[in-house]
């Protein structure tokens, strides 16, 4: 920048180059085609809700059309399919929406073909009690939230051969006054990505939640650690959800074989 | 701190690990159960067979496999390593057998797995075996062995041993149940295998393989019928044992 003699300040050139310079270059080549490329990665990257599996979008804000008193909401494969086959098995659910999102780590757009394993979210609420529901929580409703970890994640003065896998740990907030069904989680353990966000909005908007998290030692679908879930049947969001459990152990053995003839590498 | 002492193998962390010796053995984790019970006149391999997928020929997926005529070994973990380990224990079985006109005991062909095993957590470049064996066979002196080896080179004899996925399970079942009289006659320790398996095993006998080795004779793996015939006198052995708890409380 440089004062000329009437007192205007210009930008000098200048081959040195100074911050200044360097950041004012970079506004100077954008151009139009880079905000445009931007602009649909922004749009690409958005989270959509969706009316079931179509492609008409959930105008009405999901909350104040599904009202709810339960909120369940399962992360990860072995979580969904515990879910699926004990709780979403004993009675009809109805989906009603899903949130589809994309971005560059996802390997896959094709987003039709639902399956434990891809990277977003369907809401179902059941037919039977529509106060029953996975969506966004106003108040009066209770949040549960399962999800497992690897054990080598979990810290413990212990030695690490002397802990029975899997088991589970819960995680609540304040307001929550049901004591959780397991112990709680230890410090100076911590919780990650979307259950962590679930449970700190509730945490401050003063939400009764609770968290059920499963250390295990193998994190693809396994019928051992979807069972390490079962006394979340036992607390007071599951009551009366639950109706088959011979049925649903026999639903849960199917999906694990479906997933299990896959890989050859382990024997 | 983990990440910056795994990268290559011969590199111990500050606090004396060898971290990817520790991954190899989460590596045998993924494999399916295998228990192996060493009894007064026989000994037992027992495993959890892997689902095969339709098109797959079935006798091609296999857990255990003899290495000698009067030794065998069950392994879990990866599929690839544990082929290599026993081309070489096989070759090393008759190398043996050629030179010194003896067959192999049970202890040198664990010895010999088990230092080629630990070479491979010595050299640069490559990774250890991520597979953990059990080894059973008879001596020469008629005496029933049994060995377990892992990843890291270890070898030691076991009375009964699991390996693979929920072996704590199964072992600490092994620790409450294999008695005297567990093992008093053969049938009694084919049944503490298959018990110690279906406490882990989802589908009940089906899904498991069953091989047992009896002094001067040869590897016998059973077929599907008996272990099924195993499998419904165990349960029969259970609800009768149930009956009579509750008839004692009543």
């Amino acid at each position: 920048m440089a004062a000329t003699f009437f007192g205007e300040v210009v930008k000098a050139p200048c081959r040195a180059g100074t911050e200044d310079e360097e950041e004012e270059d970079e506004e100077r080549t954008e151009t139009p085609e880079d905000r445009e490329v931007r602009r649909q990665l922004a749009r690409k990257r958005e989270v959509r809700l969706l009316r079931r599996q179509t492609k008409t979008s959930l105008e009405v804000s999901l909350l104040e059309k599904y009202p709810c008193s339960k909120f369940i909401i399962a992360v990860g494969n072995n979580a969904v399919a515990f879910l699926s086959s004990f709780v979403m098995n004993s009675g009809a659910w109805e989906e009603v929406g899903c949130a589809k999102l994309w971005n560059e780590w996802c390997r896959t757009t094709d987003t039709a073909h639902l399956s434990p394993a891809e990277a977003f979210c369907v809401f179902y609420h059941l037919k039977s009690n529509p106060s029953v529901f996975g969506s966004c929580p106003k108040k009066n409703v209770q949040v549960t939230v399962l999800t497992s970890r690897h054990v080598t994640d979990y810290r413990t003065s212990e030695s690490p051969g002397s802990l029975r896998c899997p088991f589970l740990r819960a995680l609540k907030t304040q307001t929550l006054k049901e004591p959780p069904c397991c112990p709680l989680l230890e410090q100076p353990n911590i919780v990650h990505d979307l259950p962590a966000a679930v449970l700190s909005y509730c945490q401050v908007w003063k939400l009764p939640a609770v968290l059920y998290l499963c250390y295990t030692d193998v994190m693809k679908l396994d019928l051992v650690t979807m069972e390490a879930f079962k006394p979340v049947l036992s607390s007071r969001s599951f009551k009366g959800l639950v109706k088959n459990i011979p049925q649903s152990t026999e639903i849960l053995k199917k999906l694990v074989t479906a997933e299990e003839i896959q890989s050859n590498i382990y024997t | 701190m983990a990440s910056r002492y795994d990268r290559a193998i011969t590199v111990f962390s500050p606090d004396g690990h060898l971290f990817q010796v520790e991954y190899a053995q989460e590596a045998v984790k993924k494999g399916s159960t295998a228990v192996g019970i060493r009894g007064t006149n026989i000994v037992v391999l027992g495993v959890e067979k892997k689902s095969v997928a339709k098109l797959q020929d079935e006798r091609t997926v296999r857990k255990i496999c003899a290495l000698d005529d009067h030794v065998c070994m069950a392994f879990a973990g990866l599929t690839a390593d544990a082929r290599v380990v026993i081309n070489r224990a096989r070759v090393e079985c008759q190398s043996h057998k050629l030179t010194v006109e003896d067959p192999v005991t049970v202890e040198y062909i664990t010895r010999f797995i088990a230092t080629l095993k630990q070479k491979y957590t010595q050299s640069n470049g490559r990774r250890p075996f991520g597979i953990s064996a059990l080894i059973v066979g008879f001596d020469d002196d008629g005496i029933p062995r049994l060995y377990q080896t892992d990843p890291s080179g270890t070898y030691h004899a076991w009375k009964a041993n699991a390996i693979g996925r929920s072996a704590k399970t199964v072992r600490e079942f092994l620790e409450k149940n294999y008695t005297e009289d567990a093992i008093a006659n053969d049938n009694e320790a084919i049944k503490l295998a298959i018990r110690a398996l279906l406490e882990v095993v989802q589908s009940g006998g089906k899904n498991i393989e069953l091989a047992i080795i009896r002094r001067n004779q040869p590897l016998k793996m059973f077929s599907a019928k008996e272990i099924e015939l195993q499998v419904t006198a165990i349960e029969k052995e259970k609800e009768e044992a149930e009956k009579k708890k509750s008839k004692k409380t009543v």
